[in-house]
């Protein structure tokens, strides 16, 4: 238990240094790295709880996906971040005393939280133990019959994001050559190739 | 292992869902000439099906999807209402999209799957499906606004929209989280039973509510979180905003009062105060704001944030004929805003839209109908009667005035004095300033159905008022019985 | 058929007024407006005979419908037929028929003719309504009624300023009088507990001696009321204090000078006097106020007369102080005579109007005297109307036997004054002799001054005199008739023997007021007095204007400073300019620039105006386009909602 509490305050502590390294960071390629660190260990904080499929998709598609596509992104772009900063500085008191007086309010507010003991909802049930069920044929129990609404309404999300990208990026460049193989397996010789006969010495 | 859930009552969301997906399947294996008109006919055709299905579908009480989902009376006439927006934002938008480079078939299935996302919200019975509608909503509306991709005020509109949008959406989650943190749950039913045993409620419950609200105001662009609505409203393509300014707005204060008055309703004296700020708010810098506007799209964007202001009063009210009042005052904002921008996307000079104020200029001489519809309308969202515009507020007025809310409701009548004036001034430019260049002739059959019958409804509204004031009461009352 | 004589003006002035341009324009004006006025002038005189010498019980009460039904507030639409309205009737639209008839020649050239017609129509209707009231509310309708006509009558010419200013000096010179009458009216239904008038009647010897308590003093509740319907009474017949109106409302056509501001409007007030008799009698104070008021304005009015130039003017002042004679009549009880003089006069004084009317027609639009003269040959009928009218009011006729109208009439009403042997009454009595003399001498200078001595008119407008067309002299004809033979044969009826007969409840004369009575018995020189000054004033007119002005000039010159104050009309114009007029401007100029503009523009449209403008710029100045602003703007809004609930939600 001990090293499950170690290893809980160590992930914990690395997470919130790495997300404000995130932010922090002057180079963006080592703020996406340290986007990464923190997925990586927030998905250690996932495996403390039980929670490994979670941890392992989190690993998987945020580190292994959506964060190298970040990387990719932030290199190839053209950005003079420090000039982004400038603006920013303008506004670092005002923000940060907003930021602060929001924190003391959430403070309190979380300070006064108690669990009802009497609640029957979700909250109250706990992960079933690992010997009974694994984690990912739970999570199916719950997502393909009682959340199947919400499931397939995340679908339906996703589908929108998909055919956002696409109509707002895809474009029919004109004047660029492409490569029809299907134009190409039509071709047959009879309509390409022709016979000419050639005076000689004339030239065609 | 388990039965299949309860599906019945989702029919015309499942429908809507398979007949969007058919769609895009029609546009990309359709000629990409002839790919649009045959998609925005079959937009249309699928989406009055869905309303038809709805309306069949009754409007007794029912849950689906594990107590996800909820179907009664307000929830059918709020959903008519925002089917109703949104064949009318693809009738609208017709010769426009053809014309200013978004020629493309997505347009209407994006709308469609808009219109599935408000109908999911107002459906909503859980926290979980309520911001799983929204963002489908919300994610529509973001490619939506920057379809028109080759113009930069496009595509700034939907990268602000989506920008603010993902704060809003981080907010409410947020109030979302902590509700389920007090509540220990995220059923609306539950969480009603849960807070009506409490005897003071813990102050984390009402953080949660003002970030939900938070969240929710966003999207209905009540003030403070109004901030996109003048910008996303002027940068979007006209029929965009034209979508914008009516079905997303229903949908959103039909999930607004579902949770108001759902899981919170026996504590409407703990958060009314926040709904009277945002009313107040909004009521106020609906008119002042939109004096010096000179675009009639920014104009429109300010007279919906006041909109929004007069149809919260009856949510501060809290009461049954609040709730009644902001129904009926949503569905006559329906019929003014369409009318209003079937107008303005008539609005067109040698091929060319424009959208400033001082190109109306003379209109009554140049074009006596059009000037005529949209004093009409002009006079209705000032409240003046006997147009329908007036009963809108008379009805809310009335809610705030027998809930005691007499400060609001002097707010709001003062707020209106202060719109009307920029109301009547696209009136005084219309008929008395020198005419400017004359309109085109209004483009299609359907923007000229759409001007006239909404013109008709505003004048008609006084002799049939029950005809909407009933249904509206009956909804109201399914509501807040549950 | 007395609903008839009341509605048919009202329905021919719709018509008129709303359908003449649909129906056939000036012609179906002319023809609708005449026609109904006329028909109303027969069936008057019908009534006139039935009620009149019906004998007892021929007058009646017509109840039309309810009108106001509050608590003990409670009268109708009703018309009250009795014999001091039957002669209002008769006076009322045989005067306004011939002018409506009358006015067809003399507007001929003026475009405007249907809305003309239309508005006479509609004072005719006013002014039945008044005589006919059966209670005050109603009488105030028709007294408010005739002063809308009036106004808009006198203001016809609007393209005239002149014409517009003494439209709204009528107007509101009116106002004064009719405060003080409706405030009489409030204090009847304070005092007795109604405005009908048989139940005020019957009410006043009961109320005899009751104080009404008013800023701490204690009035007769009679005399109190008397005095205030009284107030009423002096504006609408420009008695000495509220007549500068009459003067002015001569801008208007001179048609409508004839029949409003001679013969029937300016008449309400002595009618009102004789209507309200049975209160007037309860009171002597009021009664002397009424007598001293007359006899001053008969008095002053001719001073005035004497010098005025302008020949309607003369007419107008000599109007007042005929209205003056009738005051003192009705002062001294002698309400029959007033009533008497009311019919007498409306008859000669209209005739004067519209023959002054004709000669200012022959004249292209010539009113001053000065500019007239040596016209007799060319306007020979319109010059022998003008001297039976002139004969008429000097009162010329042989005592005992019979004159003309004005003689009989005028000479009851002097020998009432005589009658009454009182101080007041002697006061009446010289101040009526003197003025008959004035009267005399001021008609025979305007006779002279217009038809005789020199031409003095250019030539162009002496070759234009003509004779007026049929339709405006046969009125003057049916006129002279009346002022003629009116005396003679209504003298028995009014104040001779048939009296009582004739009158019976609709006038009331207590026993103890006998001047009436007494006048019958007055000795020769009191009978033969008026008539010796009014043929003095007619040799002194003559030895002054019998050749020329020079004469009339001098005569001015030697008397200075009393010329001047006549001519100046006693500087009554200036002195009210100076007392109320510019005051009343300065504070209201006061409270426009001051109160209205700074103040409450100031504070309010504009103020408020100015104030959204400035917030709606600074309001869109926080749009800034920012997209970090607006999330800012968003965290912020939370925060205080947040706050707001941390702090004061519990």
């Amino acid at each position: 238990m001990a090293i499950a509490t170690l290893c809980f305050y160590v992930f914990a502590a690395i997470l919130v240094a790495c997300g404000a390294m995130v932010i922090t960071a002057r180079n963006p390629v080592h703020s996406v790295l340290f986007l990464i660190l923190a997925f990586f260990n927030a998905a250690g904080l996932f495996v403390l709880i039980g929670a490994e499929f979670l941890a392992m998709i989190l690993v998987v598609v945020y580190v292994g996906a959506v964060a190298v596509l970040f990387l990719f992104v932030v290199m190839m772009l053209d950005i003079n971040f420090r000039d982004m900063r400038k603006g920013a500085k303008r506004y670092a008191g005002v923000g940060a005393a907003i930021g602060i007086v929001l924190l003391a309010e959430i403070l309190l507010v979380v300070g006064t939280w108690q669990l009802d003991p009497g609640l029957s909802g979700a909250g109250a049930a706990p992960t079933p133990a690992i010997a009974d069920m694994h984690n990912t044929r739970a999570l199916g129990n719950l997502i393909y019959t009682e959340y199947v609404y919400l499931f397939q309404g995340a679908g339906m999300v996703l589908l929108v994001a998909m055919m956002g990208a696409i109509v707002l990026t895809l474009r029919q460049r004109e004047g660029v050559k492409r490569q029809r193989i299907a134009d190409q397996v039509a071709r047959s010789s009879k309509d390409e190739v022709r016979k000419v006969n050639v005076s000689s010495g004339s030239g065609i | 292992m388990s039965e299949l859930p309860i599906m019945g009552p989702a029919l015309p969301e499942i429908f809507l869902a398979i007949a969007v997906m058919g769609l895009m399947m029609v546009g990309v294996f359709v000629k990409p000439d002839r790919a649009l008109p045959l998609v925005s006919a079959l937009a249309i055709a699928v989406l009055l099906v869905a309303g038809a299905l709805i309306a069949a579908g009754g409007g007794g009480y029912q849950l689906a999807f594990g107590d996800l989902f909820v179907v009664d009376r307000f929830a059918v006439f709020m959903k008519l209402l925002v089917i109703a927006g949104s064949v009318l934002a693809i009738i609208m938008s017709e010769g426009f999209i053809r014309r200013e480079g978004m020629d493309r078939f997505e347009y209407p299935v994006l709308i469609c799957l808009a219109t599935l996302g408000m109908l999911m919200m107002v459906s909503a019975n859980d926290l979980i499906a309520l911001y799983i509608g929204l963002e489908l909503q919300s994610l529509s509306l973001y490619v939506t606004a920057s379809l028109q991709r080759d113009r930069l005020r496009s595509t700034e509109a939907g990268l602000k929209y989506f920008v603010l949008g993902a704060l809003s959406s981080g907010m409410l989650l947020y109030g979302a989280s902590l509700i389920y943190g007090f509540g220990g749950t995220t059923e609306f039913g539950a969480l009603a039973a849960h807070f009506g045993e409490l005897e003071s409620v813990p102050v984390g419950v009402i953080t949660g509510i003002v970030f939900l609200v938070a969240g929710l105001a966003f999207k209905v662009s009540a003030v403070p979180f109004h901030m996109w609505t003048p910008d996303v409203y002027e940068g979007a393509p006209t029929p965009v905003t034209a979508f914008f300014a009516v079905a997303p707005k229903i949908a959103a204060m039909a999930l607004l009062l579902r949770v108001m008055m759902g899981p919170f309703g026996g504590m409407v004296g703990e958060w009314f105060q926040i709904i009277w700020f945002v009313s107040a708010a909004s009521m106020v810098l609906g008119a002042f704001a939109a004096i010096p506007q000179t675009n009639i799209k920014r104009l429109m964007a300010y007279s919906s944030i006041g909109h929004v202001g007069y149809a919260l009063i009856g949510l501060a009210a809290g009461t049954e004929e609040g709730v009644t009042g902001i129904l009926i005052y949503m569905a006559i904002y329906l019929v003014m805003n369409v009318g209003t921008f079937a107008c303005i996307l008539s609005m067109k000079v040698k091929g060319r839209m424009v959208e400033q104020i001082s190109d109306l200029a003379g209109l009554a001489k140049t074009k006596p109908a059009m000037a005529a519809a949209l004093l009409i309308f002009m006079f209705s969202m000032a409240g003046i009667p006997p147009m329908a515009g007036f009963f809108g507020k008379l009805y809310v007025f009335r809610a705030a005035i027998n809930a005691e809310l007499y400060t609001l409701a002097v707010i709001g009548a003062l707020a209106s004095v202060v719109s009307a004036f920029y109301y009547l001034r696209i009136v005084k430019v219309m008929y008395f300033d020198e005419p400017a260049e004359a309109f085109d002739p209004v483009e299609t059959r359907g923007l000229k159905a759409i001007i006239g019958v909404a013109g008709v409804i505003v004048l008609a509204f006084i002799f049939y008022p029950s005809l909407l004031a009933d249904n509206a009461a009956v909804a109201a009352v399914s509501l807040l019985q549950g | 058929m007395e609903a008839a004589i009341v509605f048919l003006p009202l329905a021919a002035a719709i018509l008129a007024g709303f359908f003449s341009r649909f129906l056939g324009g000036d012609r179906f004006a002319n023809l609708v407006t005449c026609s109904f006025v006329v028909l109303a002038a027969v069936l008057s005189w019908i009534t006139f005979f039935r009620v009149g010498f019906g004998g007892e019980g021929a007058e009646h009460t017509i109840r039309l419908f309810r009108w106001v039904a509050s608590g003990d507030f409670v009268f109708d639409w009703a018309l009250r037929i009795d014999t001091l309205t039957a002669v209002m009737l008769i006076v009322v639209t045989t005067v306004s028929a011939l002018v409506h008839v009358y006015s067809i020649g003399y507007m001929s050239h003026d475009p405007a003719k249907p809305r003309f017609m239309a508005y006479l129509s509609l004072f005719t209707f006013m002014m039945l309504m008044l005589v006919t009231a059966d209670n005050l509310v109603q009488m105030f309708f028709g007294w408010e009624g005739v002063g809308l006509a009036s106004y808009l009558l006198i203001g016809f010419w609007y393209h005239k300023p002149s014409a517009n200013a003494a439209a709204m000096k009528a107007f509101l010179v009116n106002r004064v009088g009719d405060f003080g009458y409706g405030l009489g009216i409030f204090g009847c239904f304070v005092v007795f507990g109604s405005v009908e008038l048989d139940q005020i009647f019957a009410a006043v010897p009961d109320a005899a001696g009751t104080t009404i308590s008013f800023l701490g003093g204690e009035f007769d509740a009679i005399t109190a009321i008397c005095l205030l319907l009284f107030m009423g009474a002096m504006g609408k017949s420009a008695q000495l204090g509220l007549h500068t109106w009459l003067p002015d409302a001569m801008e208007g056509p001179t048609p409508v000078s004839a029949l409003i501001h001679a013969a029937t409007m300016v008449t309400a007030g002595v009618f009102l006097v004789c209507r309200m008799s049975p209160i007037f009698e309860y009171s002597d104070t009021a009664l002397t106020v009424v007598t001293f008021v007359g006899a001053s304005t008969a008095f002053f009015a001719a001073t005035v007369g004497l010098t005025q130039n302008d020949i309607k003017r003369v007419i107008a002042y000599s109007t007042c102080s005929q209205l003056g004679y009738m005051f003192f009549a009705a002062g001294v009880s002698a309400y029959p005579a007033a009533m008497f003089h009311l019919t007498t006069h409306a008859f000669f004084k209209a005739l004067l109007f519209l023959g002054a009317g004709s000669v200012i027609h022959a004249m292209s639009d010539e009113q001053d005297m000065r500019k007239m003269g040596g016209i007799a040959k060319h306007i020979k009928f319109t010059y022998a109307m003008m001297w039976i009218g002139s004969l008429s009011l000097a009162g010329i006729g042989i005592p005992g036997v019979a004159g003309f109208a004005g003689f009989h009439s005028k000479d009851v009403i002097l020998e009432s004054a005589w009658g009454a042997h009182s101080g007041i009454g002697n006061y009446a009595f010289w101040l009526g002799l003197v003025a008959a003399f004035m009267t005399a001498f001021y008609s025979w200078r305007l006779l002279l001054m217009t038809f005789h001595g020199p031409a003095r008119a250019d030539e162009k407008t002496m070759a234009h005199i003509h004779e007026s067309p049929p339709v405006m002299t046969v009125p003057l004809a049916i006129l002279a008739v009346g002022a003629v033979i009116a005396g003679v044969a209504l003298a028995p009826w009014f104040t001779g023997h048939h009296m009582a007969d004739f009158w019976r409840d609709s006038i009331l004369i207590l026993e103890e007021h006998k001047a009436l009575e007494n006048a019958h018995h007055a000795p020769m020189w009191v009978k033969i007095a008026p008539l010796v000054f009014g043929l003095a004033g007619i040799a002194v007119a003559y030895w002054v204007y019998g050749r020329g002005l020079e004469r009339g000039r001098a005569a001015g010159q030697f008397l200075g400073p009393f010329y001047q104050f006549s001519l100046n009309k006693w500087y009554f114009d200036e002195l009210y300019d100076f007392l109320f007029v510019r005051p009343a401007f300065r504070i209201g100029k006061l409270f426009w620039k001051k109160g209205d503009g700074r103040v409450i523009d100031g504070f309010g449209p504009d103020g408020v105006a100015s104030t959204a403008g400035r917030a709606a710029k600074a309001i869109s100045l926080l749009q800034t386009g920012y997209v970090y602003h607006y999330a800012f703007a968003m965290l912020i809004g939370v925060v205080l909602l947040v706050s707001f609930y941390l702090l004061f939600g519990h």
